[in-house]
Parts: C-alpha cells; structure tokens; sequence
C-alpha cells in the first residue's frame, strides 16, 4: 500500500468502526462474560452513575467497581446516553490506534511507511479489541491509556506519560507492572535494538524524579477520586476487587474458576500467591530486555493479558495487536501457526461453551473453565515465542551447519 | 558402591550422550523432529483410518451400555394410575366430534373453538391464539388453543406442557391428522383436573398444523418475536415450563410407543426424561417402547429385513449383524435428523427454551393398545415429571440412543469426529511445514552448460536435497479465504430469496455463477516472488486448519453434523493438489468436481434446499447458514487450491 493511501485509510477504518458501533446489535452483547468483567462492564458503570446522581454512594453496594474517574467524568463532561456511549468508545479506539501507529513510527524514525494503515488496522479491527468495545467495556479506556502511556514515553515526554500512566493505574491496579518499563523508556529511546543488545547505557538515578513525579499524580488523582466520593471507600472497592476476587462472575480469564472451588481458608494464601505472580516477571524483562524497555512493555502486557485477575479479550487484544509493531522478530517465532491455531479454537470455544453452560443448560462451569484454559494456553503460547523471538534476534541468521540451544 | 556409582554413570551417559549436553540435546530434538517429519504420513493415515473406522463400527453391539434414571426425584412407575374405562369412553366421545369436525372441513378457528369449549366445560380457563407466519413462499395461518390448570399445590411457578398438535408427524406432517391424539389431550385434561396433587401448573396445548402451530405457541410463550411471524399475545400466562410432552396418536390403534426426541438445531432433551417415559410405557402401561417407530424385523416377522438379501445366509442369521443393522438404522436417523437441525416432532420446538421434551408416538396397527394403555403411560409420567424439585439438570444432553433401552456416552462416539478433525489439523500443519522450505537444488543452476558444476550438483544430488528456507505469503490466503466466505453470505441470501423459490432454473443459475465468480475474482490474487512459498500451498494449510477447527468445535454442539462435514471434508480437502506439473485444463477439471461437491446440492436437491431454507425462515434453523457460509466456503477453497498456479 503507498503512503498516499495511508491518509486515507486511517478515518476510512475509524468511519467503518463507527458506523459498527451504531449498528443494531444486541442488547446480549453488553452483558456477554467475555467482553466485559464486573471491573468494566457498562450496565455496571450506568448503575454506579445513577445511584450517584441521585445522592446515594454508588460504592455502598457491591455492583459498582470502576474508577471514581469515570464516575465524575461520566457524569460531568460526557453524559453517557444511546449516542454519546458508542462515539466515545470509537474514538477512545481510535486515540489508542493512533497512539499505536505513533510508537511505530517513533520506533523506525520514520514520519511515515508503508506498513501505516496495516497497523491501523491491526487494532481497529482486531475482533478480540472491537466486540469489547461495541460492548462498551471500559477496558478499551483502559488499552486507549496504556497505549498513550508507551506512546508519550516514546516520544520523551515524561510528564503526559506518567500522567497517562497513573490514570491507567486508577482505572486497573494490576497495570502497576508497567510502571517500570515506562520509566526506563522515558530516559532510553524506543528504537528497535533487539537485533544488538548492549547494557544500559543511561543512568538509573535520572528514573528517581520521574518515579516521584508518577507517585505525585497518582496521590493527586486518589485525592481527586476520595473527594468525588466523598470518603475513601472506592479503594477498597475497585483496588481491592484487584486483590481479593470478591466477584466471581465468570470472565476468560484464569483466576475465577480457581477461586470458586477453593475452600476459604486456603484463599488469602492463593491470592497472595496469584497477586505477588504477577510482579515476579518485571524485574527479570526489564533486566533481560535492558536493550528495549518497549519490547520489556509489550511483553508486561503480555503477561497482563495471560495473568491479570478480572481480564476481558481487550487485553489479549491489546497484546495481540502490538506484535504489529515488532515485525523484526516475525522470522524468529518458533510456533505462530500454532499459537494461530490455538487462538483459532479457543476464540470459537470460549462463546460456545459459554452459551452451553449458561443459555442452553446442556453442559456446566467446567466446559467454560476448560475453553479459557485453551485460550490462556494461547495466550500463554504467544508471549513465551514472542520472548524467545525477541533474544533469539540478536544471533541473527545462521550458516550452515549452526543452531542455536538454551542452557 | 563404586559399582553403583559406574552404573549410574553409565545409565546417565546413555541418556545424556558424551561430551557436550547441549549437543546431544541438539542432536536429540533434530532426530526427534526428522522422525516426526517422517513418520507424519503415517500418523496422517493412522488418525484416518481409526477415525472412519470407529465412525463405522460406532453401532457394533459391542459398544454402549443399558440406559439408567440418574435423577433420584423422578422415582418412575412407583404410582398407581387411575385412569380408567371412563375416560376412554369420553376420550371416544371426543373422538367421534373431532371426526365430525374433520368430515365437514371445520376451519382451524372452528376446531381451535371447540377444544376450548371442552376445556371450559372441564372448568378449565382456555383461550385461542391466532398466528401467521410469512415466508418466501407462502402464508402459514392457523389456531392453537390452550389452557391452563393452574396447581392446586404451589404457586405456578413451574408448568408442564402436555400437548398435540392437529398434523401428526406421520411422513413429517404429510398432512395425517393427529385426531386420537388431541382426543386424548382433551380427555386427560378432564381426567387430570379431577386430582390434586400436581405441584406443577398443567398447561394443554393443541397446536395447529405440524410445526408452525407449536413454534407460534411456544416463542410467544417466551416473549422471543420472530420478525416473520404475527401471533396473538397469550392472555393466560404460567410459570417456567421444565418439562413438555407431545402425543401423537394417528391410526386407530396402536402396538409400540415410538419416541421421538431429536430437537432444533441438533439438541437433544434430557435422557432421563427419555429413560423415565420408556420405563413407564414399558412396565405401568405394558406397551412396548421403541426407538422412533423402527420395529425390530427380529420381533415381527411381518416387518422387512434390515439386511441386504445378497448378504450370506450365515451373516444374516447371525444375532450380531441382525442387532448391528438394527442399531445401525436408528443411528442414522437420529444423525439425518441431528446434522439437518431438523425436530423430529413438535416437540423439537421446545429444547430451545431448555424444555426437555419428547414425543410419545403410537406406531398405528390393528393393535392391541388404545387410549388405555396410553393414557395411563401419560398419567404415569406426568406424575414422574411432577415430582421434580428443580431442572434436569446432570449432564445427560449428549447421547446416541442405539437401542430402546441401550445407549452411548458421550466418549464413546465423539473422538471418531474428533479424530478425523485432528488427521486433518496434522496434515494442514504439515503443508505449512512444506510451504517453508524449498529445496536448494531443484532450481536450475546458472551456467548449466558447466560440465564440472553439473556433476557436482549431481554429486550433492545424491546425498539429498539442500533444504532453505522461504518466505510464506500469509495476507493473501488469508484474504481469499474472507472473500471466499463473504461469497458463502452472498450465497445465503440468494438461495433464501423469494426469487429462488418462485424460479424453478435458479438452482442452476447460482451454481453456474457461484462456481463462476472464483474463477473471475482470482485474476486479481497478486503474485508472489518465485523465491517465496507459492500461495496454494499455504492457502490448502489454512484451509485444512480451519476446516478441522471447524469439525473439532461442530462435534461438541452437534456430533452428526461434525461427522457429516467429516466425511465430506476430511479427504477431498487433504487431497486438494498443488503439483506444478498438471495443465490448465487439467487444474480447471478438478475445480469443476470442487465445485460440484461444494454445490451440486442446488441442482441435485431442490427439494432439501427448500426445506431446510423453511426451516430457517419458520424455526431458526442454522443449518442452511452454516451450509452457505462454512461448508461452501471451505471446499471452493479446497477448488482454487487447486485451480491457483502453483
């Protein structure tokens, strides 16, 4: 595709979403497990502004868990009605794509390139990103943040990345494992060095202050939100739900089945277990990757996507989508076709069983269980391949005769 | 102890190899992956032939085990039943008005009158429902009546729905009027009225004609419009039906009760509704119990053999075959019913709302039973399914009944589906393979008239190809096979047009074009770089991946209809070639037989597509969809596998 289209292409795809997003779906969709976990979900986010409107603390309950954030934005600034809901989610998609498509180009230095509108596209029609989108989730918000996070880093600007960053933190608290790779990309660049790691050459020290200032707004930001609440409740609420699994609504993720079967006094141990998991893989990415703190980002999502406690298909979206970015380690993955397969099935089992269990009554929890076993084995599949293709790069092409083993 | 240690070692080395471990682990995975490579055809046919062979022997007698009532609550055949010589004299009373109605041509509005005047006389609130349904080719119009008896016991939150509708299923409603049914319906509504044990609401339904009737009832019951249909809304209303049964009584006298049980779209009720019902007929009523209304030739002699008449005198004597055919022929009827989507009775309609419920059939014959026998079963199992405290509920929805009282689990038939999907999945992963690399050697050499380097190529020659990498052209396939499957949506439409059905060359004409446009659309696959894998081979990877997902994922939701696309995928598709050495119009001839397995069906059954688009338009049946946009899709691909240059 030319250059020439790329102007073109990227408000055709956006115009195709919207008019997606208008189209008569149904209701269904809104309340579908996999598009929306009781962390994001809409009719939840209606709820909470409603008992809000009408002076009653919407974080009494145990219904409304999403951000004193949005609580006072969507009841300000962006009414949420039939056709303000679905235009802000599409262009929530198209900053986020837009900001994808920057770090693209910030990655190669290029102002533009042929591989443009793929990347577009990549996002705006990745089925696992739109359905939770035409849902109204509002993990899309929360990709949309990600995303301008890593993007601003890129670009060096530090304050709207941290900015970005600590917002992202109060609507999700697990996106705390991103922290560390967005500080170091602010004092790196974001160009490709996969192919010749080096050690870092830029001083830790200069991370300090921006650590500082990402503490700085997010004490700012839960100041903001205890006042909207008016007391300090919703920590507890939305942080907490993070840490201690009150919902167990079923959701393709891997934490909910486990804690419905397990008896109550193994619980604080497992979610202890489950929570410190999650932050076992920051150190050794960032470490590993020290090269390039945006592929050490990508593959945090990654683990996001594999691990996080109330997940949706937005996140394995988000992750699936960035492989666009990182085209120098096509050559490398060992098993894409594989990985393909296993999104393939896991993609069709996850709604089929899911409708077994809960629409038709013919099958039970352990058939959805088992398909979001397939899809965290997906998941899983992807992000190992993609670790592997990022430092089986930098040995390059092999002559003859050579291969390549793990110790 | 040195010994030990040695030995030890000596073990280790065995395992680990000598000197360097990670070159005996290279080593290792290389040996490993040739064998793999290897022995792929193998594992290919391997997974084949078990895969077919067990889709054969699936009604060996030697499988399936004798059927049970796992639900402890449903206690069935422990009531005395009471309905008596009374009830059969009303019941014929009925009979003869409703014989009357049928002589003087009544009108549906006219019989559906009747009914309720019945059912109030019984004091018994009863209302009329009109609907009409619109469909490409015609307007179905009619009457249900129904009423309901409310639960002398219990709030009427939970309803059973005993009904018959005015067309027996007799030749799939050829139009054989149900009337002993509906008198019985009648006659058990006085008869049940009279007790007060019912924990459940009863509500009656008779429904006209054949499906339509029941479809109308049953989605306006459950507030589910149906864009295509106008139906009276229902003025009296009753709780969450569990569980429904459907009488069909159309010959005068009947000798087996026949159950029907295959439902919308492949699903089927709870077996223990099924096991509870034969149980009851069999041992409270003394009717024998069959399997729809296949009798045993083994049982009667009247009845025609199973067997084919060349089949050796030995063979067809021999206890064994005699019961494999017998199994045999009920297999295949549930699976034709089940792959189709198509209900084998009215009471199909209901599963969709997770109602278990069957049809109770009496198989017409000069006797011995009548309203009887009948009415006692009913009363038996009415009281069966009164005595439950919550939903069917055990995971008892996947079987295949082979036999009145013998059935197969679920593990037992579904890896033959399983398996040929998977023989599928390894050879699609396996062209993949094959599309990357490409040998060194086989390309012509430059300077070709060097004597020296042709005797060293040919040297190399010997000793094996020079395997390389290459690039594989992913976008392009993947794109071909979008447009292949918008192309099946296309298809949908046209073939549910009201221009299909009024055209009697249509058939013809879309199989002409729809093999057609392919041929047009592909001139505009752009070209890859010979150094690149070409696009066949990895659109027949991607083909037959997506082919197996597609079996592996139908066979939870509906096994028949897996196997089905099994045996009509699995070797056509494993067998799409892309040798670059055939012709153009050799390539065009094995697209043409592509196209004709693909979609012979639109000039070869007419009658079927008609069908099966009525039953889409009328009850939400997603078999004409998923034919159009999946099978369709999947074997034209399979056709321009081989119709691409390679």
């Amino acid at each position: 595709m030319d250059s020439a289209d790329t102007d073109f292409a990227f408000p055709a795809l956006v115009a195709a979403r919207l008019l997606l997003a208008f189209a008569p779906l149904p209701e269904a969709l809104k309340y579908d497990q996999q598009l929306s976990s009781p962390l994001t979900s809409y009719s939840r986010l209606r709820e909470g502004i409603y008992l809000f409107e009408h002076g009653v603390d919407p974080y009494s309950g145990g219904a409304f868990r999403h951000s004193p954030l949005l609580l006072s934005l969507f009841s300000t600034v962006l009414p949420l009605t039939r056709y303000t809901s679905p235009i802000i989610w599409t262009a929530a998609d198209a900053t986020a794509a837009w900001a994808l498509l920057q770090i693209w180009r910030l990655r190669t230095g290029a102002k533009k390139t042929s591989r443009d509108s793929q990347i577009a596209a990549l996002y705006l029609l990745n089925p696992y990103l739109f359905l939770p989108s035409l849902a109204l989730s509002t993990s899309s918000l929360e990709n949309m943040l990600c995303l301008l996070a890593l993007m601003f880093a890129c670009r060096g600007r530090a304050s709207a990345s941290l900015f970005s960053l600590a917002s992202l933190l109060q609507l999700s608290l697990p996106s705390i494992l991103l922290l560390a790779p967005v500080l170091l990309l602010n004092i790196t660049r974001p160009v490709s060095r996969l192919a010749l790691p080096r050690p870092l050459d830029a001083s830790l020290t200069r991370t300090i202050p921006l650590l500082a200032e990402f503490f700085g707004y997010t004490a700012l930001l839960s100041v903001a939100s205890t006042l909207v609440c008016g007391n300090p409740l919703w920590v507890q609420k939305t942080w907490g739900a993070s840490l201690t699994l009150p919902d167990l609504t079923p959701n393709p993720g891997l934490w909910w089945y486990f804690f419905t079967e397990m008896f109550d006094h193994f619980r604080p141990f497992f979610l202890m277990v489950f929570s410190v998991h999650l932050l076992i893989y920051v150190a050794p990415l960032c470490i590993k990757f020290q090269h390039d703190f945006l592929y050490a980002a990508f593959l945090l999502v990654g683990v996001l996507a594999v691990f996080k406690p109330y997940p949706t298909l937005s996140d394995p979206g988000l992750f699936l989508s960035m492989f666009a970015i990182f085209p120098e380690i096509y050559p490398y993955l060992r098993h894409p076709i594989v990985t393909a397969l296993i999104h393939l099935h896991a993609s069709l089992l996850l709604p089929l069983f899911n409708s077994l269990w809960l629409r038709q009554g013919t099958g039970n929890a352990n058939f959805f269980y088992a398909s979001t076993l397939v899809f965290g084995m997906g998941n899983g599949a992807a992000l190992m391949d993609a670790i592997w293709a990022g430092l089986r790069i930098a040995i390059g092409e092999l002559s003859e005769g050579y291969e390549v083993a793990q110790e | 102890m040195d010994r030990v240690r040695s030995g030890l070692r000596g073990l280790r080395q065995r395992f680990r190899g000598q000197g360097n471990p990670t070159v005996t682990k290279i080593r290792r995975q290389r040996a490993l992956r040739e064998r793999l490579w290897k022995g792929l055809p193998f594992i290919r046919l391997l997974l084949f032939t078990v895969g077919y062979i067990w889709l054969l022997v699936i009604p060996s007698p030697r499988f399936g085990q004798g059927t049970y009532i796992d639900e402890n609550a449903l206690q069935p055949g422990q009531v005395n039943t009471y309905w008596d010589w009374d009830d059969v004299h009303n019941a014929d009373r009925i009979l003869a008005d409703l014989e009357q109605l049928r002589d003087r041509n009544a009108s549906s509005d006219e019989i559906a009158r009747y009914a309720v005047s019945q059912f109030e006389g019984y004091g018994i609130p009863a209302r009329t429902q009109r609907y009409s349904f619109d469909t490409v080719t015609e307007t179905i119009k009619g009457t249900n009546a129904y009423a309901v008896l409310q639960s002398p016991r219990a709030s009427g939150s939970e309803a059973i729905v005993i009904s018959a509708s005015w067309l027996s299923r007799t030749g799939e409603g050829d139009g054989t009027l149900n009337l002993r049914g509906v008198a019985t319906l009648l006659a058990l509504a006085n008869y049940l009225k009279e007790y007060s044990l019912w924990a459940k609401d009863l509500v009656f339904v008779m429904s006209d004609g054949y499906l339509d009737g029941m479809q109308a009832w049953v989605t306006t019951y459950h507030g589910e419009p149906q864009p295509n249909l106008k139906a009276e809304s229902l003025s009296l209303q009753s709780g969450v039906i569990w569980t429904a049964l459907n009488i069909d009584y159309p010959g005068h006298s009947f000798s087996h009760v026949g159950l029907f049980f295959d439902g919308l779209n492949g699903r089927l009720p709870n077996q223990d509704l099924l096991n509870s019902v034969s149980l009851i007929s069999r041992y409270t009523a003394g009717i024998p119990v069959l399997v729809y209304d296949h009798i045993d030739p083994r049982e009667d002699h009247s009845q025609p053999s199973l067997l084919p008449s060349w089949l050796p005198d030995l063979l067809k004597q021999n206890s064994d075959v005699q019961e494999f055919a017998s199994r045999a022929r009920n297999i295949y009827r549930s699976m034709n019913y089940q792959a189709r989507g198509a209900a084998s009775g009215v009471h199909g309609l209901f599963h969709q709302f997770r109602i278990d419920a069957i049809t109770l059939f009496a198989v017409p014959a000069a006797g011995p039973h009548g309203f009887h026998a009948l009415g006692r079963a009913l009363e038996s199992s009415l009281r069966t399914c009164n005595n439950l405290l919550e939903r069917l509920h055990a995971s008892f929805f996947f079987y295949l009944l082979v036999g009145p009282g013998t059935f197969m689990k679920i593990g037992s038939y579904l890896p033959s589906a399983v398996l040929i999907g998977t023989a599928m999945l390894f050879t699609g992963l396996g062209e993949w393979i094959r599309a990357g690399w490409a040998d060194a050697l086989s390309a012509p050499i430059d300077g070709g008239d060097d004597d020296k380097s042709e005797k060293a190529h040919a040297e190399q020659r010997r000793e094996g190809p020079m395997w390389r990498r290459r690039p594989r052209p992913v976008l392009e396939p993947v794109g071909i096979m979008v447009l292949t499957h918008a192309l099946g949506v296309v298809l949908f439409y046209a073939v549910s047009s009201s221009w299909f059905a009024a055209s009697k060359i249509s058939g013809p004409v879309l199989y002409l074009l729809f093999s057609a446009i392919p041929l047009v659309v592909i001139r505009a696959v752009p070209s890859v770089p010979p150094s690149h894998a070409s696009i066949p081979s990895v659109l027949k990877a991607f083909n037959l991946c997506f082919a197996s997902a597609v079996v592996s994922i139908t066979s939870v939701l509906n096994f028949s209809l897996a196997a089905t696309l099994a045996v009509f995928l699995a070797l056509p598709l494993s067998f799409a070639s892309t040798s670059p050495s055939s012709s153009p119009s050799s390539r065009l001839a094995k697209y043409t037989a592509y196209t004709a397995l693909a979609l012979g069906w639109l000039v070869l059954f007419p009658g079927e597509v008609q069908k099966a688009v009525w039953n889409w338009e009328v009850l939400r049946v997603w078999f004409a969809p998923f034919v159009c946009v999946v099978y369709v899709p999947l074997v034209l691909q399979a056709g321009l596998v081989c119709l691409l240059p390679p």
